[in-house]
């Protein structure tokens, strides 16, 4: 019980402890200051009271919930597109981002004689091996990675809120007042937090609590430490925030928390992606070959190779990968919206009634969705790869879906 | 013989590229750091994506100036005046 537990929890805060969580809080609460904890506090409600929906009485159980409920709502095809859509692009991205990130950290905080690149790429065969053994490793080392990213992060918190530079009177007095697409950014922390709703339903919403906790004293530390114009223009906030903490040590700490943060997050979310795609295969809307007992040795492989394709083709180095990124984001929160819409539909049709709070917690996310767009320096790209991805897998699921339905017709 | 061509065609292009190269100078730490607030230098930070976002080091006062949009940039500095440029 305990260690399923841990390994949901594991599992869940995954995203939230990336580099890529931490420079969107840092940077959120550089533009909003002190707004950005009762922000915080709502995007956290939001959610809550969407996974409480996901688990109403009369939706299907777990393992492949997702699945039916969006299956309910608009079919086999588009449920088999936006689960595609809302894993495979986000783990190849923020992959190819995130390792970048781990192996300018090594170079530039550990060891300046180590090339980055060659460690980015070491770090992914070494993921990529961890994904062939069998999977208990894979999620018990996943403990390990969120452990080790989690204790460095709440410790550098805790040393920065009980020492701050400024009183607490200064860090009150630092806003610009609040936005909808500041909060919006804000849902974009939580990624992936709901793959522990594969699990056993929890009373409480444990990898949500601890995402909170964990992002209220590393904002509050940060704000106490660094000016809000500096964290809202850094792209490397938690470095800058790390150094004016502990000074060199503190720049050492969250060298192992980027490192150990980028393991659990890549890691998690080829998990996340290998289940999504698992509950796919047992309802045959992608090939057998991608079932759990075989995926191991066809999907690690696949999204490594494309994960490294996009380093060594030099997308790490293109200001496109963070739009693209976004974009990737920004496909799992209407993956998530349109699954909460879905389960809105289905709760309507048992009990007759529409559950009005959650169905205005589903168009808030979705609000949020195009917000994140149009609010979006670069609308028109992203636009166009969001499409993009949504057609490519809708094209895909639905030949899929035609050549089981010949093959079972077929005598 | 197809071979053995292919191959010194590759160690002629490889040993001629850093040849031409050679005209530009290069600029040594100490030097750089002992001209930091010299007005005739610029100095300008050419790396792009993640290899800029990424890294905690920038030279303070540098411009950015991503590679790749060398074209647009190159025209708005003077020809007559140092030009630093780093990506590492």
């Amino acid at each position: 019980m305990k260690s399923s537990l841990l390994l949901s929890l594991a599992l869940g805060v995954s995203w939230i402890l990336s580099p890529e969580s931490l420079v969107i809080a840092g940077n959120i609460s550089g533009q909003t200051g002190w707004l950005t904890f009762p922000s915080l506090i709502g995007v956290v409600i939001l959610y809550v009271l969407c996974n409480q929906l996901l688990r109403t009485e009369g939706l299907p159980p777990a393992p492949g919930r997702e699945f039916l409920i969006l299956q309910h709502g608009g079919g086999s095809i588009t449920a088999t597109t936006l689960c595609l859509a809302a894993c495979l692009p986000l783990t190849v991205l923020a992959g190819t981002a995130l390792l970048v990130t781990a192996g300018y950290t090594l170079n530039e905080v550990f060891l300046y004689w180590f090339p980055n690149f060659g460690f980015s790429f070491l770090l992914l065969a070494l993921l990529t091996i961890l994904q062939l053994l069998r999977k208990e490793y894979g999620l018990w080392l996943q403990v390990c990675f969120v452990g080790l990213a989690m204790g460095g992060l709440l410790t550098l918190s805790l040393f920065g809120v009980f020492s701050p530079d400024k009183p607490a009177s200064e860090i009150l007095r630092q806003s610009t007042g609040f936005s909808f697409s500041s909060a919006s950014l804000l849902l974009l922390l939580f990624v992936g937090h709901g793959s522990s709703l594969e699990q056993k339903a929890r009373p409480f919403p444990l990898a949500l609590t601890t995402g909170f906790i964990i992002f209220f004293l590393w904002i509050l530390a940060s704000l106490g430490h660094v000016s809000p114009e500096k964290l809202a223009t850094s792209t490397i906030p938690y470095m800058t925030a790390a150094r004016k903490i502990l000074g060199e040590p503190g720049r050492q700490l969250m060298g192992v928390v980027i490192i150990f943060g980028t393991c659990g997050a890549l890691n998690g979310l080829m998990i996340l992606t290998r289940n999504i795609v698992d509950t796919l295969s047992r309802e045959k809307t992608v090939p057998a070959f991608l079932s759990s007992k075989k995926q191991r040795w066809v999907l690690p492989f696949f999204l490594s190779a494309a994960i490294g394709t996009c380093m060594a083709t030099g997308l790490a180095g293109d200001e496109l990968l963070e739009s693209l990124l976004r974009s990737a984001l920004i496909l799992w929160l209407l993956y998530y919206s349109l699954l909460c819409l879905s389960a809105v539909y289905w709760v309507q049709k048992v009990s007759a009634a529409i559950p009005y709070l959650s169905l205005f917690c589903t168009l808030l996310l979705i609000a949020a969705c195009i917000t994140l767009v149009v609010g979006d320096p670069h609308r028109l790209q992203m636009s166009i790869f969001i499409f993009s991805v949504l057609f490519a897998g809708g094209l895909l699921s639905t030949c899929w879906y035609f050549i089981m339905r010949h093959h079972k017709h077929a005598p | 013989m197809k071979k053995l061509f292919v191959l010194l065609a590759f160690f002629l292009i490889a040993t001629t590229l850093p040849a031409l190269a050679a005209d530009v100078s290069t600029m040594s730490k100490e030097e750089l750091k002992s001209r930091l607030d010299s007005p005739d230098l610029t100095i300008l930070d050419v790396r792009s994506g993640r290899d800029w976002s990424a890294s905690e080091f920038k030279i303070p006062g540098a411009i950015r100036a991503p590679g790749e949009q060398l074209a647009v940039w190159s025209e708005h500095y003077p020809k007559d005046k140092p030009l630093l440029l780093y990506c590492a």
